[in-house]
């Protein structure tokens, strides 16, 4: 109780841990707060609806004692353990009045025993706390339903001889002589308990009142699948686990009372190796067990490593097996610590039998089941697995294994554990283990490689939240599992893990051999104790090769004892009979292992084949590889060869470029020059045409000479007659001698000169002679 | 085949495990790895992946039930990378029994022991005789003494652990998930040892 206010205070202030103090993952944070609401809904939903249930029950009113008295066939089932013949009733916390004496006398043995430590002990651990105080009517319909429970068990049991679960399932597989001698051991148990519990089913019948019981039973189912609540859990659960009427008085005392004394080991029932490896373990586990939470503080703890160690002193078969701290730790945190103890045996021992034994047999067993399963319901996924390399139970083995802690949400987890708890077998952990994958299996489908699927599954898995579609998922959508049918499955699967199994402890055993018999005589004298224990504790499981051996050599013992407390005439024929036994066991084994290296051989050369066939496929590649590599060269050769091709043309083309360029240049010039030509011809037709208006001027200009010439001329004809035409001409004839020669001095003097060259006497001799010449010549011409 | 029937469960790791040899190396550039960490309780398997992987390391990390798992890439000088695909599994004895289902078709087995405890010494040789005897023949295999940081509590000299290796063909290193010391090169030299699909 206290745990819990000190685990409540620290989960206001640490806000990395949920609402039961458990760490959250960093990456989960976010989605925890978002569905903390949810949570808290849910909660206050299902506190309402158990309410008014417990309330109703309350008013229906209380079942009849008898019920009460129905658990008497409990304690033959526990007390087996214990070896105690007669069955006692179980009053420990119940209130019917005959247990006080049936108590005393069934634990008289162990009483004695510890008397003095225990009383101190007891004192000190006081752990314990019934169901009752909190309400009546839970406390009647919770026994009710666990004398139904417990029925059930009970017939389960008959057939099964007993609590023990190594012995079922050693039987197929094991050696003969151990069965025999469980089986002397457990007889007069197993009528004992069948005998009593049939008739107490007749009398179940008869009282039960059938038609209330059923609606009552579905009502409850219905409320335990949407949850419990909290306040309630850690007792409900006791209750569908049945701890009062599992529960001895003082037994868990008288275990812790043991663990005080195990220096002395005179009372330490198992073998003090194998105690001392559980306690080395259970401390190496007990700092690794939900590190950190609040409530196991030394004090928590302590009490984990108590009821750790009563547990493995309790039931040595299992003694102590990882997972086992993280399922006593959860319900610490539920309940009392002897409390918690009963509740974790009957969880180990009945709805997880041969789960967590030395050989873990059936839970390996289940992960064959649930691959099977697994192919039925998602070929699909399956098939994708499949092709990925990815085995199923590479997966599964860890949910079930730790019943889903740290593997999913805790919100999860308690649904599921309510569920599991409830119906007191395995079918919830297949269904929630189908249901997650019916959830994430589309998103796996598309993975690509082997550890992308798993880590992917494993953070989808992480971070389911959502428990209640969890929940409903499993339990509505997978009716089909049932408990029959996984039973059915389990049994078809179990030989091939009994066989493996086997064959391994064979391969042990012929490892061994030289020092078998040795130690097996060694065993004979030396170690008077197994047989006691073995009645003590009816024997552990034979599944481990050393178990196996300790047993056979118990066997011989069981001999040795019976002849020492009565005769000695038969040892010999009994010993002989023995010794034949061991030959022919280890006859067998040889036999096995011979088979076995036959098969190995086998396999061997089949190996040896498949590499032959791999040199001819390597020489092949390295051929292949060959020619690749010349097809290579040839390759780079020709493509040296288009280079050079390249680069040739490329000077060719430059060289095309450069007279190209010459070209262009001298059509450049040319085109200069034509101009140029052009120029000067245009200058030339410019001259020409200035010269032409020269020539016309010129030409003008001497017809106005020849005209004043003639005019002269004219006017020198009129003077000579007249005088006045005299004196005009000689004044004219002054005149006219300079304009001559103004005309001569330009530059196109020469022309003029030419046009004059036709004519005779213009050249040469002065103006002044010619010119009286022309005009006398001329004179004939007018 | 005789032996399928009578070992039906091996016989289907055996196919499996060719399975993942061959989907394995992806190519040659880009392996693809299944290692699996075997070893005694609490040498510290789950502290060493933790720390190559997440570079953390928690002093009170969880028991690991079953055996959990984590990937991992790494890049090697020569561009190759390798992915590994750790499982680490649960160090108690009795789950030596589901040990197989995780190093059936590894092609490393990783072999831890702690070197303040000659016990898990002697359980790492107890895995690598298994391994000898079960795992894939050309399974590469490192023994690695951890908690080397304590090295005044040192109870298994490294020239013990050196040996067995040696004889056992294993590559031999000592790390502390502690301190980081080795763990990287833990896995570098892994991946170095790794047979490389011959390149066509």
């Amino acid at each position: 109780m206290t745990e819990k206010k000190a685990f409540h205070l620290l989960q206001v202030l640490e806000p990395r841990r949920d609402a039961y103090g458990f760490a959250l993952r960093p990456q989960h944070v976010q989605r925890y707060r978002e569905y903390s609401n949810i949570y808290k809904e849910e909660e206050e939903e299902r506190s309402d609806k158990w309410r008014v249930f417990l309330e109703q029950q309350s008013e229906s009113g209380n079942l009849p004692s008898l019920e009460e008295e129905k658990k008497e066939k409990q304690p033959t089932e526990v007390s087996e353990q214990k070896s105690n013949t007669s069955p006692k009733s179980v009053g420990e916390g119940d209130d019917t009045s005959v247990e006080p004496t049936t108590d005393s006398s069934a634990e008289g043995n162990f009483e004695k025993e510890v008397e003095s430590t225990k009383e101190l002990k007891a004192r000190k651990v006081q752990k314990w706390a019934n169901i009752r105080p909190v309400l009546g009517a839970i406390e009647n319909m919770m026994s009710f339903r666990v004398k139904k429970i417990k029925k059930m068990e009970d017939e389960r049991q008959t057939l099964r001889d007993g609590q023990l679960p190594p012995v079922e399932e050693t039987g197929p597989s094991g050696g003969t002589s151990e069965d025999d001698n469980e089986e002397e051991i457990i007889v007069d148990k197993v009528s004992n308990g069948s005998g009593k519990s049939s008739t107490e089913e007749v009398i179940s019948t008869k009282e039960a009142p059938p038609k209330s019981f059923f609606s009552w039973k579905e009502e409850l189912e219905c409320l335990v699948r949407g949850g419990l609540p909290k306040d309630l859990r850690g007792e409900l659960w006791q209750a569908f686990v049945g701890v009062r009427t599992r529960r001895m008085e003082r037994y868990y005392q008288d275990l812790l009372a043991l663990e005080g004394d195990s220096g002395g080991g005179e009372l330490v029932d198992e073998p003090s190796g194998a105690s001392k490896k559980w306690r080395k373990q259970i401390e190496k586990d007990i700092p690794r067990t939900f590190p950190g939470h609040p409530a196991l503080d030394e004090h928590g703890r302590n009490s984990l490593r108590r009821l750790l160690l009563a547990y493995a002193r309790h039931n040595p078969s299992v003694g102590y097996c990882q997972a086992m701290n993280f399922f006593a730790g959860l319900l610490l945190l539920l309940m009392p610590e002897e409390n918690a103890f009963w509740t974790l045996v009957g969880i180990i021992e009945e709805y997880f039998e041969g789960y967590f034994t030395e050989e873990m047999i059936e839970s390996q067993v289940d992960q064959l089941v649930f691959e099977e399963l697994m192919r039925e319901r998602f070929p699909k996924l399956v098939n994708h697995l499949d092709y990925l390399g990815v085995q199923v139970a590479w997966i599964s083995g860890p949910w079930f294994l730790s019943i889903f802690i740290n593997m999913i949400p805790w919100e999860s987890v308690l649904r599921v554990w309510d569920v599991i708890l409830f119906e007191g077998n395995r079918v919830m952990l297949f269904r929630t283990a189908l249901a997650l994958m019916e959830l994430y299996g589309p998103a796996i489908v598309t993975t690509k490689d082997a550890g992308d699927a798993i880590t992917l599954l494993q953070s989808l898995a992480g971070s389911t939240f959502d428990s209640s579609q969890l929940v409903l998922t499993a339990c509505m959508g997978f009716l089909a599992v049932t408990e029959a049918r996984l039973q059915e499955l389990q049994e078809k699967h179990r030989p091939a893990v009994l066989e493996v199994i086997e064959e391994r402890t064979r391969k042990g055993r012929v490892f061994k051999d030289s020092k078998g018999l040795a130690s097996k005589l060694y065993s004979f004298k030396h170690d008077p104790e197994p047989l006691i224990e073995e009645k003590l504790h009816k024997a552990e499981s034979e599944d481990t090769p050393v178990d196996a051996d300790r047993s056979h050599s118990s066997n011989l013992e069981e001999f040795l004892a019976g002849d020492d407390s009565e005769v000695d005439s038969v040892p010999d024929l009994q010993e002989q009979v023995v010794w034949l036994k061991v030959e022919l066991c280890t006859l067998l084994e040889e036999k096995r292992s011979a088979v076995l290296r036959a098969e190995e051989l086998e396999t061997a050369l089949m190996e040896l084949v498949k590499q032959d066939n791999r040199l001819q496929l390597s020489a092949r590649v390295e051929q292949l590889e060959r020619e690749v590599a010349e097809l290579r060269q040839a390759l780079a050769d020709k493509r040296e060869q288009e280079a050079q091709m390249i680069q040739v043309l490329m000077r060719v083309e430059q060289e095309q470029k450069l007279t190209e360029d010459a070209r262009i240049s001298a059509e450049h010039d040319l085109a200069a020059q034509k101009y140029a030509v052009h120029v000067l011809q245009e200058k030339y037709e410019k001259a020409m045409a200035s010269l032409g208006q020269m020539e016309k001027r010129v030409v003008m200009a001497e017809s106005m000479l020849e005209a004043t010439l003639q005019y002269e001329s004219g006017q020198n004809k009129a003077l000579s007659s007249p005088r006045a035409a005299v004196a005009r001409n000689q004044g004219s004839s002054q005149e006219t001698p300079p304009k001559r020669l103004s005309i001569l001095s330009r530059p196109f003097g020469l022309g003029w000169r030419d046009r004059n060259k036709g004519k005779p006497d213009e050249p040469g001799s002065g103006h002044s002679s010619p010119l009286p010449k022309e005009t006398s010549g001329q004179e004939p011409e007018h | 085949m005789g032996c399928s029937s009578s070992l039906p469960d091996r016989n289907s790791g055996r196919l499996s495990g060719l399975n993942s040899e061959n989907s394995g190396a992806t190519d040659a550039k880009n392996l693809r790895v299944k290692l699996v960490l075997l070893g005694d309780s609490g040498v510290g398997k789950s502290c060493i992946v933790l720390r190559f992987v997440r570079g953390q390391f928690d002093p009170t990390s969880k028991v690991t039930i079953g055996a959990s798992f984590l990937s991992q890439t790494i890049a090697l000088q020569d561009s190759t990378t390798v992915k590994f695909e750790i499982w680490d599994t649960a160090g108690q004895e009795r789950y030596a029994a589901l040990a197989p289902l995780y190093y059936r078709g590894a092609s490393v087995a990783v072999v831890v022991y702690d070197i303040t405890s000659p016990e898990s010494f002697q359980k790492a040789q107890y895995w690598v005789k298994e391994l000898q005897k079960h795992g894939s023949p050309d399974m590469v295999m490192a023994l690695v003494g951890n908690k080397a940081d304590l090295l005044e509590n040192r109870e298994v000299s490294d020239q013990d652990g050196m040996e067995y290796a040696e004889k056992n063909r294993m590559f031999f290193i000592e790390t502390s998930a502690k301190t980081a010391d080795n763990i990287n090169q833990l896995f570098e030299e892994i991946a170095k040892r790794l047979p490389r699909p011959a390149s066509s």
